[in-house]
């Protein structure tokens, strides 16, 4: 590993200064102001952000530069009560979003007959097909109206403090969505919002599944402006009340790309995943079952089988393509997506856990993907889009993922430990990681010589997995809780389990087979690790952090 | 009330410096009742077919149900001595099982609500038990078996040190 640009964690990636140094919003960082404050590029509506955010912010005309509204930008800790100005989704959206029942009658249709061609065959030969297609025509219609009505009833409204979204035609809903709750703010465009310049923009707060709030659809650079504006509400800053409606209040804080995913690596990343094995397993034997026989009846018993596999080929190349992946001090910025393009923003200090998993199949290229647990996108299945941080990636695009969640990894060579997380063994450690003793292999007889963890001053690091190695990193501060398990085959050996408990995700944290006593001391000191941490972590609200806690 | 196997249960699940409270031994007889209750219904259809039918094999059918809650109904009341619970200055410790242990730890400014139940038949045998939320579904912290106003105790004080050490997830 030798390469000219190794990226190292503490320092930005990136060749040229990044405007915001991703360690700045980290309080726990010792962060020197830069001998030369360099100024961020456009007229931001922040304060300056080299200079450090003050505790309890004055309203100093210095820092409030805004050419609309000179006291606009000003953080106030408790900000005026704000009237609220209540907006309507476009005008297009009812069009939009009234497809869905069609698509969703036809489906039920090709579900019901798609296994049966011959009666679909009768179907349209006997002259009856009048009547379906009449029948969709009536729920399209149906739809649509239905989609009006509910447009009519849409309205929401943006305070300081929260989001108000008011929907539903017979039965109403009110949702209130707390900002200094916010977990992540996404603008989705899928097909036809695309075509039309549409897009939907939805704030996830951590209140399980079903809490985001959708505004669907707004116009696309209107919906941006508006997560500028409700990202730098959140973050902490006074954002002017009564701007002009659909104009841009806050500028977008800048960002600064740090890695993407070219296409052909994802496509042959694709191609080496567990997919093509089971289609290889399924396919190849009916493919040559049916040239042998000569009898290609076979082909239909295939025909869910291949759906699925072409469905799931299909599913991670359009999510994953054009992956890209910015730091902005509103924190990371992802975009991706074929036919619906998302762009994600997840605020600083909201990723609970991260996952740096490798394939056997992807050993040979070294390729990573990284998945992370944020809470309110929820949802533990493999095929989510939104907690992926990296579909795939060489092993520098990890560590910089890695980087970009956590700027300090609290340890003096991060790169090394990475490097000791992805691929070492207990054989070749050099950093203290608690492994499984030896008495206990029988336990666990492949993997017990990669499994280990390594507490460092900021995060927890969970190595595991021979064939599909697995790097688990939780900052100390998102622990939830801890939980020690031992059944009677590890007391038997002296071993305990260590399980640390994050928010819904992909990633669930757990420590297997370490001696009981390093265990228990290890619970310990976790439980006490995560409350100092806690403790200095810096406010919710990320721009009112100061520079050290 | 620590006989030999709980002492056993010491090591890695139990922390120095930590007085655990176990919970109250209602619960044994709480769970046992609910455990009779339901072999008495399976039994109640599992029985009458070796005396309908008079074959002597199907015994066997109410035997597999009768034997594991037999062995169940031994293990009860030793689980029951094995759970307990502490209350530490900034965190919860819980505390669970004999053959397959667990030991909880949840940060009280962690917790996210508290849920105090009570079925029927715990009512009558004057339990509640008190579970702890965190932002993980995971957190698997409920304490089983408490007295009512202990369970009305705890709840609050929970909930105040939860307040007082309140911070987002």
């Amino acid at each position: 590993m030798s390469e000219p640009a190794r990226p190292e964690l503490t320092e930005p990636a990136p060749p040229e200064p990044v405007p915001v140094d991703g360690a700045r919003t980290r309080p726990d960082v010792a962060t020197p102001v830069p001998a030369e404050p360099v100024p961020v590029g456009a007229a931001s509506a922040r304060p300056d952000l080299t200079k450090p955010v003050p505790t309890e912010p004055v309203p100093a005309p210095g820092d409030a530069a805004l050419d609309a509204d000179p006291a606009a930008a000003v953080a106030l800790p408790e900000p005026a009560a704000d009237s609220r100005v209540w907006r309507r989704m476009h005008p297009v959206t009812p069009a939009i979003k009234g497809w869905r029942v069609l698509v969703g009658a036809i489906a039920v249709l090709g579900y019901q007959f798609g296994d049966d061609l011959r009666n679909a065959a009768e179907l349209v030969g006997d002259g009856r097909w009048r009547f379906v297609v009449g029948g969709l025509v009536l729920v399209a219609a149906v739809g649509f109206v239905y989609a009006l009505l509910a447009w009519r009833m849409t309205r929401f409204a943006v305070t300081d403090q929260a989001v108000h979204l008011h929907t539903g035609v017979l039965f109403r809903q009110q949702r209130q969505a707390r900002l200094d709750r916010l977990q992540a703010v996404d603008v989705v465009q899928p097909l036809l919002a695309r075509i039309t310049g549409l897009a939907e923009l939805k704030l996830e707060v951590a209140g399980g599944s079903g809490s985001a709030v959708s505004l669907a659809f707004l116009k696309q650079d209107e919906a941006e402006a508006l997560r500028s504006e409700l990202l730098a509400r959140a973050a902490g800053l006074h954002v002017g009340a009564g701007a002009p409606q659909g104009g841009p209040v806050v500028e977008a804080a800048p960002e600064h790309q740090v890695f993407e995913v070219p296409m052909a690596r994802l496509v042959q990343s694709v191609l080496r995943s567990g997919v093509t094995l089971w289609a290889g397993v399924f396919v190849v034997p009916v493919i040559v079952g049916v040239v042998w026989t000569r009898e290609p009846g076979a082909v239909f018993i295939m025909v869910p089988a291949f759906f699925g596999i072409a469905g799931a080929i299909w599913s991670a190349i359009n999510q994953g393509a054009n992956f890209r992946a910015a730091i902005s001090p509103d924190g990371i910025r992802l975009r991706h997506g074929l036919t619906e393009a998302r762009a994600q923003t997840v605020p600083p200090g909201r990723v609970q856990a991260l996952a740096i998993t490798q394939g056997p199949l992807w050993r040979g290229k070294d390729w990573w993907r990284v998945q992370m647990n944020v809470a309110g996108y929820g949802g533990a299945g493999e095929q989510q889009t939104e907690n992926v941080l990296l579909p795939v990636g060489t092993r520098d695009d990890a560590v910089l993922a890695l980087w970009l969640v956590l700027p300090d990894l609290g340890v003096a060579d991060p790169r090394a430990v990475v490097e000791a997380g992805l691929s070492g063994s207990a054989a070749d450690d050099a950093f203290g990681f608690l492994t499984v003793p030896r008495r206990a292999r029988l336990l666990d007889l492949l993997a017990w010589n990669r499994r280990g963890v390594l507490v460092t001053d900021r995060a927890l690091l969970v190595r595991s997995g021979r064939f599909i190695r697995r790097l688990v990193v939780v900052p100390h501060e998102r622990t939830q809780s801890l939980q020690l398990d031992q059944g009677p085959l590890q007391r038997r050996f002296g071993v305990a389990s260590l399980v640390v408990h994050s928010t819904p995700g992909p990633v669930s944290p757990r420590v297997d087979h370490l001696d009981a006593a390093v265990a228990a001391a290890l619970l310990d000191e976790q439980a006490e690790r995560a409350r100092t941490a806690r403790a200095n972590a810096g406010p919710e609200q990320w721009m009112r952090r100061e520079g050290t806690a | 009330m620590t006989t030999a196997p709980e002492r056993a249960a010491g090591g890695p699940f139990d922390p120095t410096g930590v007085t655990w409270t176990p919970v109250s031994s209602r619960l044994a007889g709480a769970r046992l009742t609910a455990m009779g209750i339901t072999t008495a219904i399976v039994l109640l259809v599992l029985v009458p077919i070796p005396l309908l039918t008079g074959a002597a094999w199907t015994w066997a059918f109410p035997a597999v149900v009768v034997a594991p809650m037999l062995w169940a109904a031994v293990l009860v009341p030793r689980q029951v001595r094995a759970h307990a619970y502490a209350e530490r200055a900034d965190d919860l410790l819980v505390r669970k099982g004999i053959l397959f242990r667990q030991l909880v730890v949840v940060p009280y400014g962690r917790m996210q609500y508290v849920d105090v139940t009570a079925g029927p038949l715990a009512r009558r045998f004057r339990i509640a038990s008190v579970q702890l939320h965190t932002a993980s579904p995971n957190t698997n912290a409920t304490i089983d078996g408490l007295p009512p106003e202990e369970a009305a105790r705890l709840r609050d004080q929970l909930a105040s040190r939860g307040e007082a050490q309140l911070a987002g997830l």
